[in-house]
């Protein structure tokens, strides 16, 4: 292959360093550093003059740090006159409006007073109590009495509203001077729209579907289950070409003022038949770990789940490894090696060979559709 | 009904200059939520109305840069998107500034790319203080307020330092030559100059005094000071050619690193530095750090952006006899 450079981001070498393995191309060389006030410093070792480049970076991690870091790369490949620049991002940051930022047992940070945001759950603790101004408290009567809780609640019936980031992130990548994206199982498939470039989301499916077929036995008998309304259409669609069973879990919400205490309903049967979750994003894990119960409860022999974007941040591992989950099977968009060291239920399946294609015949000018079918 | 008020919204990287300047003003900062997800994205949750208002968002480039800079991005399409009627930047220290230029192969200019980013996200306005290069108000389609602190250090000079009659004004490099000149031009005082040859990032390895400084009080001039590498080594350099004592005036003090234990170690009595970089956590630990407050240069702008009235005050020093 001519004309054409890759370079890994540092939010996934391994990854990189497959897809680069893959395609019999060296990585292109880069220096990513950080200076000494944290500003991300971006040396590109090589040429990039009339060349086809491929910067392979995935929105996990330290996601702000690691999304600056592809914006720096695409404008320095750009003003160092690439022909084209394409960002290859398998798990696409800001893809989806993520649960309230949630605390150990689940109580939504906005409602927890104000001192205890240092218990808040993740590898470093973000001191935020500084961010909620004095002026807003305003006591919730319906908590308890002599609770301390600062709400931000509606003043003047004005709805609050958490601000969603996707045609923003579409619109700098756009600035930075992205040509072309490639990526994979977008939360919404509509996100395609917010971009005026050319945008690859390729499926999940297929890998999925070959995994099933490995790994579980006894597949054809088993039941396919969404773990919430929103991706009934995604479970259905395998169930269908598996020709399977299909089952729904559903989220029943019993008080506005209480939206984080919902009743769970299982549509459909499980009752001593084998269950496969099937979801897109795993980030904290509650809504696979919920769901796993109420399949436990409703006489489920087996609980596997398949997940494309395994995030699994702060006690998510924790929480699947307590949970009714036999084995859960996840991509490698997101760095799996310290999941997979912390639990032995974590099962990888590599997405390189698609992405290493999909740049293949981009290259070359031929059509990706192939990547769309079910390889038998 | 259109209120058409200044609505101040403060990101997490510097509260407290906000609240001051929210003060100067007269108003409150308005309410809003950043905080981070469990996998590190940003969260931003506007609390009140700014349909029709004109909004100014506080964000400085310091601390944790690229999660500012997303935080600050994101509030302003926010309230971009729920039909404010201008949104305004006000970044008092200018992130990434120091790549500005291609200086050598294949190097990003990241100073723009955060101006177009800056643009794309929604900003119409843009405020900042004292930016390493003013070229990169060029950087920018939409209007930018670049605001100096040459009277709050003025001001400061006459104050704070005895004798300031019989000091120098250094710059501890070329590039800062105007910057200094400028200074000891208002204050009718000697000016040398520091030169030093660099031979990687933040480190320096010579410097060569041009200009006389035996018998008298040297005040260096700079913009940033970073790993302070430079002005230790400027002040060392001014005192072995003979001047009394040294100290230095920053605008944006950045003090990454080990930055404080090389001021301690230094030979200046004191470093002056504006609060546009958060920096009393470090107080505790170097007696010799002094704040100048700019939140009032600020709060000045913003207020005169918002009544539609000339800023050009601001830039001239309101000269008071002696």
């Amino acid at each position: 292959m001519h004309n054409i450079v890759l370079f890994g981001g540092s939010s996934h070498p391994d990854l990189a360093d497959k897809i680069a393995s893959r395609l019999g191309l060296p990585l292109g060389r880069v220096t990513l550093s950080k200076f000494s006030n944290k500003e991300t410093n971006v040396e590109i070792r090589e040429s990039v003059r009339e060349q086809d480049v491929y910067i392979i970076q995935s929105g996990c991690g330290h996601v702000n740090d690691n999304f600056m870091e592809l914006l720096i790369m695409i404008s320095a490949c750009k003003i160092a006159s690439a022909a084209k620049v394409t960002a290859v991002i398998p798990c696409f940051p800001y893809a989806r409006q993520p649960d309230a930022p949630f605390k150990k047992d689940g109580t939504p940070l906005s409602r927890l007073p104000r001192n205890a945001f240092k218990g808040y759950s993740s590898d470093t603790p973000y001191d935020c109590s500084a961010s909620v101004t004095p002026s807003s408290e305003i006591r919730d009567p319906m908590e308890d009495a002599g609770s301390n809780y600062a709400v931000i609640r509606s003043v003047g019936g004005y709805k609050q509203w958490i601000a969603r980031s996707g045609t923003l992130i579409a619109n700098l990548l756009m600035c930075a001077g992205a040509d072309h994206i490639m990526t994979m199982d977008l939360h919404d498939p509509q996100f395609q729209g917010f971009f005026d470039i050319p945008v690859d989301n390729l499926f999940g499916q297929p890998l999925m579907i070959k995994c099933i077929k490995q790994t579980i036995p006894n597949w054809e008998d088993a039941v396919i289950v969404s773990p919430d309304a929103g991706g009934a259409k995604r479970a259905t669609a395998i169930a269908e070409r598996l020709r399977m069973e299909f089952a729904l879990i559903h989220k029943e919400r019993r008080s506005q003022n209480k939206p984080h205490k919902t009743d769970l309903i299982l549509v459909g049967d499980v009752k001593d038949k084998i269950c496969i979750l099937v979801d897109d994003i795993a980030d904290t894990s509650f809504t696979i770990t919920k769901a796993a119960k109420i399949l436990h409860e409703n006489g489920a022999q087996k609980i596997y789940a398949i997940i494309t974007h395994a995030i699994l941040s702060g006690d998510a591992i924790q929480r699947i490894k307590e949970s009714n989950i036999d084995q859960i099977f996840v991509s490698d968009s997101v760095p799996q090696d310290e999941h997979l060291a912390q639990c032995s239920k974590v099962c990888v399946f590599n997405v390189a060979p698609l992405f290493a294609e999909a740049i293949r015949r981009t290259h070359n000018g031929e059509s990706v559709s192939a990547l769309f079918e079910v390889m038998d | 009904m259109s209120s058409n008020s200044i609505k101040i919204f403060a990101g997490n990287s510097h509260i407290e200059l906000a609240r001051l300047v929210a003060k100067r003003i007269g108003n409150e900062l308005s309410r809003v939520t950043v905080l981070k997800y469990s996998n590190k994205e940003t969260s931003v949750n506007i609390g009140e109305s700014v349909r029709d208002e004109d909004v100014f968002v506080i964000q400085s480039g310091c601390g944790e840069i690229n999660d500012n800079i997303m935080e600050l991005l994101i509030m302003i399409n926010a309230c971009k998107t729920a039909s404010a009627r201008r949104v305004t930047a006000v970044i008092p220290c200018f992130p990434y500034a120091r790549q500005d230029k291609k200086d050598k192969s294949r190097a990003p200019i990241s100073a723009k790319l955060i101006a177009n980013m800056i643009t794309v996200a929604g900003a119409d306005h843009v405020i900042t203080i004292d930016l390493h290069a003013s070229q990169i108000q060029g950087f920018f389609n939409v209007p930018v307020d670049n605001l100096y602190c040459e009277p709050a250090m003025l001001s400061y000079i006459k104050i704070h330092i005895p004798d300031w009659k019989n000091s120098i004004i250094v710059s501890p490099d070329a590039g800062g030559a105007k910057r200094a000149t400028s200074i000891a031009d208002r204050l009718n005082l000697d000016f040398a100059l520091i030169h030093k040859e660099r031979k990687k990032a933040n480190e320096v390895s010579r410097m060569v005094l041009v200009g006389d400084v035996n018998g008298k009080i040297a005040i260096l001039v700079d913009d940033m000071a970073d790993t302070c590498g430079t002005l230790k080594m400027a002040a060392e350099t001014l005192i072995d050619n003979g001047a009394i004592k040294v100290y230095a005036i920053v605008a944006h003090g950045i003090l990454s690193g080990g930055a404080i234990d090389v001021i301690n170690d230094s030979y200046l009595e004191k470093l002056v530095v504006t609060n546009t970089v958060p920096h009393d956590d470090k107080k505790h630990i170097c007696s010799k750090l002094d704040t100048i407050d700019i939140s009032s240069t600020l709060a000045e702008a913003i207020r005169r952006n918002h009544n539609g009235e000339s800023v050009s005050l601001l830039f001239h020093d309101d000269d008071t006899p002696e």
